[in-house]
């Protein structure tokens, strides 16, 4: 008799952590999928509880909790906005050791290359989220800047330094490969020049040393110049971007005034998260809470649940967590 | 930033690292003392959960299950999980560790011979008299060094908690590293591990010599 109902319990459990799952998964999908979960949750649920009758009383408070709400998330939609006001814009650009002048100049003449004949903008097209940002047009190319198409050391291999967790310049692909503006970019430029292409994926926080240790030549993944302008060798700056602010739609918060006595979540070493301690902490000291997260993701999940208010983040990564919700 | 700011605020992110390390020792030593006990009930359905709680809290990573534990509420009962974070940490550290201490403890227990408890029978003593008078004292000095070892694995751990966004003492080093470009913050927060962990095998070796009852 326990050994049943104990049996039944995991089956109950196992179907509630099922039930997460979904609605976790079904976050954007069409309320018609939603439903169907929904109905399909609801079956297994009364399937579980008919099973359970007259085992014990709890049985169906127990069955009750396998039904989880899927349709509050389909409410929830993606109803993530971006304030109008901002906190401040940056430019990426390519950081190369201090006193790679040479190495600085020519995989810059490459970026440019490529900005004339085309190939900048047709990666760009591969991410709508940043197709704005992007700042280089024909008129920036000076010609006499531009290294001859294959004209590098065929023997050399160019070890490309970024963070493998910053969508959309460099991230993990859905087909498990490396991917981003930044990686394809940088794989046109040693394709243009004939070098051999190595990613070196690195944790963000060992970047310099990743960098003076030489186990890569740049860093280059959505990598902000201000502020950092002595610290490298920069090569071109291809992308701008601004710092937002990203709440929920139905959250009553319009102005960054409104901010205040609210909690903000950032991730930690982020322009976002510099700003905030630096050029608006007069902002930031109006927030009830600034509160420092690993990656943006998990701050994601926690304004998603209420547990934040709004999220400091620059507008390419907050449209790409928008667009990919769930 | 001079060195004494980076001390002050990795100070207070130390504050932060003891009070999840003490929390987290205080709930589960004795949460462990509970799990083996029905561990090694009498009754199979029993035996059989605590199995399946131990094989599972020893099986997956601690970062998942304190993520379980902050998301858990809300993605599956829609509860609000605002001001939940502490609480979730500690619930997370505790349950995790008391699974190992149960094991620890079990394998003290198991480790007594049966002519313990048959002397005890014979000598009159009752069930519990039996348990914490001969019993238990020769447990815990058996399983004094397993322990330390878990206790210096927990120091280390505390760092998880910036999965959720609690800014301990190792996410700060880590968040001042970047902003000012140094290696010192990590050098600080190594010193202040070893430093640690250094007093809590000091403060163990101490509890084991007190139960060095036989030289």
């Amino acid at each position: 008799m326990k050994k049943m109902l104990c049996l039944l319990l995991a089956l109950v459990m196992a179907l509630a952590l099922c039930a997460c799952g979904s609605s976790a998964q079904t976050g954007t999908t069409d309320e018609e999928a939603l439903a169907e979960v929904q109905a399909a949750v609801d079956e297994v649920a009364d399937d579980v509880a008919a099973a359970l009758e007259g085992v014990t009383d709890d049985a169906a408070a127990i069955a009750d909790s396998v039904r989880v709400d899927v349709t509050d998330d389909a409410a929830a939609g993606a109803a993530y906005v971006f304030l109008d006001e901002d906190l401040g814009t940056e430019s990426y650009a390519i950081g190369f050791r201090l006193g790679d002048e040479e190495l600085a100049e020519t995989v810059s003449g490459a970026v440019m290359a490529l900005v004339q004949n085309g190939t900048y903008a047709a990666i760009g097209e591969n991410y709508p989220e940043i197709a704005d940002y992007l700042c280089l047009t024909a008129d920036d190319v000076d010609a006499a800047a531009i290294p001859e198409q294959g004209s590098g050391d065929p023997d050399y291999t160019f070890k490309h330094g970024f963070d493998l967790d910053y969508p959309p310049y460099s991230y993990l692909q859905d087909d498990g490969s490396v991917g981003g503006f930044d990686v394809e970019l940088c794989q046109a430029v040693c394709e243009y020049l004939g070098w051999g292409y190595e990613a070196v994926p690195f944790n963000w926080d060992a970047k310099d040393m990743e960098l003076n240790a030489g186990s890569c030549d740049c860093i280059w993944s959505g990598f902000t110049k201000e502020g950092r302008e002595d610290a490298y060798t920069w090569g071109v700056t291809y992308s701008n971007n601004t710092q937002g602010i990203l709440v929920a739609a139905d959250s009553g918060i319009a102005t960054l005034a409104d901010l205040a006595g609210r909690s903000v979540g950032v991730q930690t070493a982020t322009s976002a998260a510099e700003m905030l301690e630096d050029s608006q902490a007069d902002l930031a000291a109006t927030f009830a809470e600034l509160r420092v997260y690993e990656t943006y993701t998990i701050a994601f999940n926690d304004l998603k649940a209420g547990a934040i208010d709004a999220i400091a983040i620059d507008m390419t990564a907050g449209a790409f967590l928008i667009a990919n919700e769930g | 930033m001079t060195l004494s700011t980076m001390l002050s605020t990795m100070g207070a992110g130390m504050l932060r690292t003891c009070g999840i390390f003490f929390l987290t020792l205080l709930f589960s030593l004795p949460l462990g003392m509970i799990v083996m006990l029905l561990r090694r009930s009498r009754f199979p359905v029993v035996q059989w959960i605590m199995k399946i709680y131990i094989a599972v809290m020893r099986g997956t990573p601690l970062m998942l299950q304190l993520l379980a534990w902050y998301f858990g509420p809300y993605y599956l009962f829609g509860w609000s999980i605002r001001g939940y974070r502490f609480t979730a940490i500690i619930l997370g550290f505790s349950m995790n560790y008391a699974a190992y201490f149960a094991e620890i403890y079990r394998g003290g227990i198991e480790a007594i011979p049966a002519g313990q408890y048959e002397a005890a029978e014979v000598l009159g003593y009752t069930h519990a008299q039996t348990f914490f008078k001969i019993i238990l004292p020769q447990v815990v000095k058996t399983i004094l060094p397993s322990v330390t070892n878990e206790i210096i694995t927990l120091v280390k751990d505390t760092s998880l908690a910036f999965t959720l966004a609690y800014n301990e003492m190792f996410s700060l080093a880590k968040q001042i590293a970047a902003s000012q470009t140094s290696f010192t913050p990590f050098l600080i927060a190594g010193v202040f591990y070893f430093v640690a962990n250094y007093v809590v095998a000091f403060a163990m070796e101490r509890v084991e010599k007190a139960f060095d009852y036989y030289s």
